[in-house]
């Protein structure tokens, strides 16, 4: 099947590909209840904040889709399903449609084929991944550095050189701690390794960022193996 | 001093292009390793550098420490396999000193070759330029960056 536009991207990526990632979506459980059919009225892109901003359009998605566009699919899965906020505000869709939600499938496709477009995508989040996936918390208060706030001007300055002193203007329960959000709890990271490990999550991490990996499974298998579980017997679970 | 693109690698200092670590040898069967000025420079301010326990015998590509910056971790990896002497305090206090310091203040950990560890894979500065070269080409990194009270 020849491309729908001359100058289409990828065309060197083969249609078997292509469809091979299309069909991997498609395949996953959760696809069937995403898309109902379009009324192309728009309101997902009213409501979407990623659109204002971005050549972005949740739309798009919900029709390439639904047409079964393999090419553009492709495309999408390649560039804009990154710039996705997957804060499912399409989901006001009339219709029900959920472009959001195969967005996701989309991402996770992307993500366990090891697509460079992915890899690159995430290469400035491993600490944020590391850190979602070791204590549960997103965003660490001292990520608030310079070099990666540049748009928050002198005030991130400021903030990163006086991090401990502004962490005490918030309740004690989280602690003050200024490398989490909060204190979290053994429990709670025992909890987490163990969801991560047993659904397959952690192996996900693997095509992405092969340190990343490395680093999160010692720290995981390390408070495993320090509470008795056998990591043999989880890894047979897993298969 | 070899250099490229703006990044230094001193001539006294061994080299793992992939790893991005350099080595030096003590001259008594072990060596200091830390990350290169190419490392730190991609990874930005650093804020935490967590070796591995004094004592822990590492597998060639496995993780000696952890290296964070803002929004980046990583491991610093092992070229051979090794075993974990010592590991240097001043930059678990104040990681930053990777930036200022990646070769003289910044070592991380102090190792010994395991018996049989291959270190064919280690090269010196003249012949890691151009693997350096490709290295950065391939990851798009254009040149090092040097910090304020930036030593080499």
């Amino acid at each position: 099947m020849e491309p729908i536009y001359a100058d289409a991207k990828y065309q060197e990526v083969p249609y078997a590909e292509k469809k091979r990632l299309f069909d991997e979506v498609k395949a996953d459980l959760r696809f069937e209840t995403q898309l109902y059919g379009c009324y192309e009225c728009g309101i997902c892109v009213a409501a979407c904040p990623s659109a204002r901003f971005y050549d972005f359009s949740p739309r798009v998605f919900a029709q390439v889709v639904s047409r079964e566009d393999v090419h553009t699919f492709y495309e999408l899965l390649n560039d804009s399903v990154w710039d996705c906020s997957q804060c499912f505000s399409c989901t006001c869709c009339p219709r029900q449609n959920n472009p959001g939600g195969v967005i996701t499938l989309m991402r996770e496709v992307a993500v366990n084929n090891g697509l460079k477009s992915a890899k690159d995508a995430l290469k400035a989040y491993s600490r944020i991944i590391y850190k979602i996936m070791s204590t549960g918390t997103q965003v660490a208060p001292d990520m608030l550095q310079p070099d990666f706030f540049p748009d928050w001007g002198p005030d991130v300055q400021q903030v990163s050189a006086n991090l401990d002193v502004w962490r005490r203007a918030i309740p004690p329960e989280t602690m003050h701690t200024v490398e989490l959000a909060w204190d979290v709890s053994e429990k709670t990271r025992l909890e987490l390794y163990l969801i991560w490990k047993l659904t397959g999550n952690l192996e996900m991490i693997e095509n992405i960022d092969e340190g990343l990996f490395m680093i999160l499974e010692e720290v995981m298998e390390e408070l495993l193996e320090e509470h008795g579980y056998d990591l043999e017997e989880i890894e047979s679970v897993v298969e | 001093m070899a250099e490229v693109n703006q990044c230094l690698l001193p001539d006294e200092l061994l080299y793992h292009v992939d790893y991005n670590v350099w080595l030096r040898d003590n001259g008594d069967g072990t060596y200091d390793l830390g990350m290169t000025d190419i490392a730190q420079s991609m990874a930005g301010s650093l804020l935490h550098c967590r070796a591995k326990k004094v004592g822990k015998a590492v597998k060639e590509g496995k993780s000696l420490a952890t290296v964070e910056s803002g929004k980046w971790v990583g491991p610093l990896k092992s070229p051979f396999a090794c075993e974990i002497l010592a590991s240097n305090e001043a930059v678990e206090v104040d990681a930053a000193l990777l930036n200022r310091s990646p070769y003289k203040q910044g070592w991380i950990v102090k190792v010994r070759p395991a018996e049989g560890a291959d270190l064919s894979a280690l090269v010196d500065a003249a012949a890691a330029v151009d693997g350096f070269a490709a290295y950065m080409a391939a990851n798009e990194f254009k040149g090092c960056i040097h910090c304020e009270g930036f030593e080499g």
